[in-house]
This record gives C-alpha cells, structure tokens and sequence, in this order.
C-alpha cells in the first residue's frame, strides 16, 4: 500500500514536471481547453440564477373563472361546490375567491386610474368571477395537472371563460427545457473537444519522452508506472482549465451585472447573476478533471500500445 | 539458469536472425557472446530481457519460459535483469544519479533509500563525484559506468551486456570490463556480447555466433586457463 502511495506520489510530481517543462506548451493547453469550458459554464450560470425565479413562479399558479354576463349571481355561487369537487377529483386544493363585477369593476377604477373612462361605458362590462389560487405544486411538470382542472371548470354551466395564469409561466418553462438541452448538446460537444485537446497533448508528451518510456520498460516499469503520470497530466490539465473556466466566468458577470441591474430596475427587480454555488462549482471541477482524466486514458491507451 | 532450446527468430521468410539455437548458461558464470556482425548476439541478449520473443523454441529464464510470458509479467523478469547496452539510453534531461535511481524507483522504493544505494552503485563504478552531473557533459566511458551503475544498482541476479565497450577508447574499455568482472566475482551471472577480444580472458564460458547459429561453444574455461 505504501509503495503503491510512493508510486502515486512520484506520478504526481512527474506530471508536475510535464505541467511546468517550458517546452510541453501547456499553458496553452489549458488556455484552449478553459475557453472551450467557459461556454458551457456561462450557460450553467444563467440557467442557475434563472431557474430559481421560474421555480417560484410556478409555486401557485392561479385560475381566473370568468361567467357570462347573463349567469345569474345565484347560478354563479352554486358554482363554488362544483369546483371545489373538481379540485378534489383532481387530487388539488387551492384558495377559492369570489369576485363580484362590482367588485371586479371597482379595483379596475382603482388600480387603472381610469375611473372617467369606466363611467364613460355607461354600464359594468365585467363578469362575475372566481379566482382559484391553487396549492401544492411543487414545479412546472404538474403543469399538465392545471389544464386538466382548467378544461373541467370549462365545462361548468354559466361559464364563458376560463384563464389559466400560468400560460406565461409554462412558457418560460418550455424555454429553460430548451435552454437546458442546448446547453447539454453544447456541453456535450465541448466535452468532445476537451477530450481532443487533452488527447493531442498527451500524445504530444508521450511522443517526446517515447526514450524515457522505453527505458522504463527495459528496467522493469510495469504499464501502470508509466500511464500514471499521464493520467495526473490529462485531470491536471482538466482541472486548472476547469478552475481558469470558472473564474473567467464569475470576473465577466461583474460588468453583466451593471447592465442586467439597469434592465431589471426597470421591471422593479433587483435580478442579479451570482457566480455557482460551492457544490455545483465542485461538480464542475470534477467533470473537467474527468474529461481531462478521460483524453488522457483513450491517448495513452493509443499511443502506448503502439510504443510496446 | 538460463536455457535456450532450439530458439529461432525470424523478421520475415529471408531475414532469420536466429536458427535453432541451444545452450545453457549456469549461474555466476561470465558468458563472452562472440560473433561478426549480424550473427545474432544482440538478439540472444534482447531475447533473455524479453525485448523480443522467439519465433519458435523455448527460452528459460529462473525456470521461467520468457517466450510465454505475458506482458503482465515482464516488469518483474527485467528487475532481476541488468541491462548494459552499447548505446547507454541514460536519460540526458535528468542528473546521473537519477538516472541510477530509475530502477528502483519503479520498483517503488522510499527515494532516500533509492538515492543511498543509487550512490553506492556510482561509487562502484567510480563515477560517485559526478552524481549529479548531466550525462551530457560526461565522456563515452564515463556514461557506459553510469550505464552499468543503473544495470547493478538493483542487485539483480543477470546481468546482460550489448557491445558495452563499442566505441570507447582502451582506458575506458578497460574500466567497464572491470566492473563487470567484479560483480562476476560477487556472483552475478554476466553475459557479454562484444568482438572485443579482451573479455575472452576474464569469460568462462564463450559462445560464438556466425549467421543466427551456434558455431562453436567452449564451457568452463577457467580451469584450463588456470593450468596454462
């Protein structure tokens, strides 16, 4: 266990060696493989700070009941039983509130300020109407769960429209779906090209110390010694470019950051992007040592095998 | 110890190297592979180490048949093997002593223990104040007993010498045959391909080599030396 200890040690400070030799370009190395990184990361990072809010819009989706003008105000209360029981057929609960036209007429005087323009129609245009404030979904994929309740109370008698609130909500929620799966396909096919660089390097390395990898072998190195160093070198160089990725990431939201304020003052929100947290931020660094980890097997594999 | 049963190499249908070789080599013996150019005696030597497997025979190394030896396994046969070879593959970016340490460094030994021995292994050799040389900045010879120090430095049972005193001058020549003559007195099986002619005095056992065959093969030599 120990000598297996000392072996690793040693691979170790061989792969620092390579990390640090002027002529291995390495730097460089990592400089590629970090901006290859720092897209799919920046597309983390809004996904991140954006799904939080769409989470929380989702929490109580509202259903607004609107009855035909001519539904009788009696016919419009004998509703609220038949609603409550579609909610429970449906396995929801929610807040239900009546709003009267008079009611509904009023708040449109107050909260438009066009109380002369309201008096000016002569009449009350406004429905009666039920808002049913429902409870108990989680996230966006219940989304389907509403539109069940929506097409029931469709169904009631009296009932002229009924306004599912979370259209906009399950829009946003398409979009992020899309969002996240162009930013897997892009992850994807920059991990592609991670694992390309890292392999073309390692290739490199084990073409300029092919002698010191012969003479190992002539002195008895079993394979293991001599991939081991390559293998911290590829996760060495996934790493650094990893953390580079990361922290170019995080230093561009700050200028983002004045222009988002700006825009999102304006729709009276304080919406900032923050850098990923530590678990996600660990997660990333693990990956990218991974891919690096991963070029470096398939290459030392190849080029190794081709040596023997 | 180590035993070659009708062993032939061949590259391709016209360039045979070896054909039907057989001969045995006891323990501690200092063996002088003789032969021109060409007659197969860097192959014997490639072909004990496993840097190239038989065509067809067997080859036993320790009892061991090298020819079926999986690739697993090589590691461990050459750890008992030293390697002296006429071109001396030191390591030219790294000191000497590094490179003496090589070979128990891949055997995973504490680097403080590596280095004391490494340092004993120059001593031998008498190349102890240029440890921390670059081979580059050393002579011929010099490089060849750095050579040998990195071969002796894991005490292993065999040591296999290809041509080691080519291109080096008579003093340096002469340093190199008496390092390996002292680890054949310490009981060290020696196995010296050359056509330098000097080894033939020290060897006890001479194997000549013409066209991949065996063509003459005189064993126990130094009781007669002994007489005359």
């Amino acid at each position: 266990m120990k000598t297996l200890f000392r072996q690793h040690v040693f691979a170790f400070r061989v792969s620092l060696r390579h990390f640090f030799s002027p002529r291995s370009g390495f730097f460089l190395n990592v400089l590629v493989v970090a901006i290859a990184l720092s897209l799919p990361f920046a597309g983390l990072t809004v996904l991140e700070n954006v799904r939080p809010i769409s989470e929380q819009l989702s929490v109580e989706p509202e259903i607004s009941i609107f009855f035909s003008l001519e539904t009788p105000r009696e016919s419009v209360k004998a509703a609220e039983p038949q609603i409550m029981q579609i909610l429970q057929e449906t396995h929801s609960y929610g807040k239900l509130e009546f709003v009267s036209r008079e009611n509904a007429l009023t708040k449109l005087q107050d909260k438009s300020g066009m109380s002369d323009a309201v008096s000016a129609l002569g009449g009350n245009p406004l429905p009666d109407a039920y808002v049913l404030r429902l409870a108990g979904f989680d996230n966006l994929a219940e989304a389907h769960r509403i539109d069940t309740i929506a097409s029931q109370l469709q169904a009631l008698p009296g009932v002229d429209l009924v306004q599912v609130d979370s259209a906009w909500v399950k829009r946003l929620s398409a979009l992020l779906h899309l969002m996240r799966l162009s930013l897997l396909f892009l992850a994807a096919t920059l991990g592609v090209v991670v694992i390309a660089v890292v392999f073309n390097t390692i290739r490199l390395q084990v073409m300029s110390q092919r002698e010191e990898i012969e003479v190992s072998r002539l002195v008895g190195a079993t394979d293991a010694f001599i991939y081991r160093p390559f293998f911290y070198t590829g996760a060495l160089l996934g790493l650094c470019a990893g953390g580079l990725a990361l922290g170019a990431v995080a230093i561009t939201l700050q200028p983002l950051n004045q222009a988002i304020a700006d825009f999102a003052r304006l729709y009276a929100s304080e919406f900032q992007l923050t850098p990923l947290g530590i678990v996600p931020t660990i997660a990333m660094l693990i990956m990218s040592a991974g891919l690096g980890l991963a070029g470096s097997l398939l290459s030392v594999q190849r080029h190794l095998a081709r040596l023997r | 110890m180590i035993e070659f049963q009708h062993v032939t190499k061949q590259y391709s249908k016209d360039a045979i190297a070896l054909s039907d070789v057989s001969f045995t080599i006891g323990k501690g013996e200092l063996v002088f592979l003789a032969g021109p150019s060409g007659a197969g005696k860097s192959t014997v030597l490639n072909m004990i180490a496993a840097v190239e497997r038989p065509s067809s025979g067997t080859i036993l190394v320790n009892s061991q048949n090298v020819g079926k030896l999986k690739s697993s396994g090589l590691p461990y046969l050459r750890r008992n093997i030293g390697l002296i070879l006429q071109q001396q593959r030191l390591l030219y970016d790294r000191d000497v002593i590094t490179n003496v340490m090589l070979p128990l460094i891949v055997c995973g030994a504490v680097p403080s223990d590596a280095e004391k021995r490494a340092r004993a292994a120059l001593d031998k050799v008498g190349m102890l104040d240029k440890a921390f040389w670059l081979p580059m900045s050393l002579s011929g010879g010099e490089q060849q007993r750095v050579s040998i120090a990195r071969a002796i430095v894991n005490r292993p049972q065999i040591i296999l010498a290809d041509e080691p005193t080519a291109n080096l001058d008579r003093v340096s020549a002469d340093q190199v045959l008496s390092a390996l003559k002292a680890f054949h007195s310490v009981g060290v099986t020696c196995i010296i391909s050359s056509h330098d002619e000097q080894f033939l005095d020290s060897a006890n056992h001479v194997i000549y080599l013409a066209k991949g065959k065996v063509v003459d093969h005189w064993e126990d030599l130094s009781p007669c030396r002994e007489l005359s």
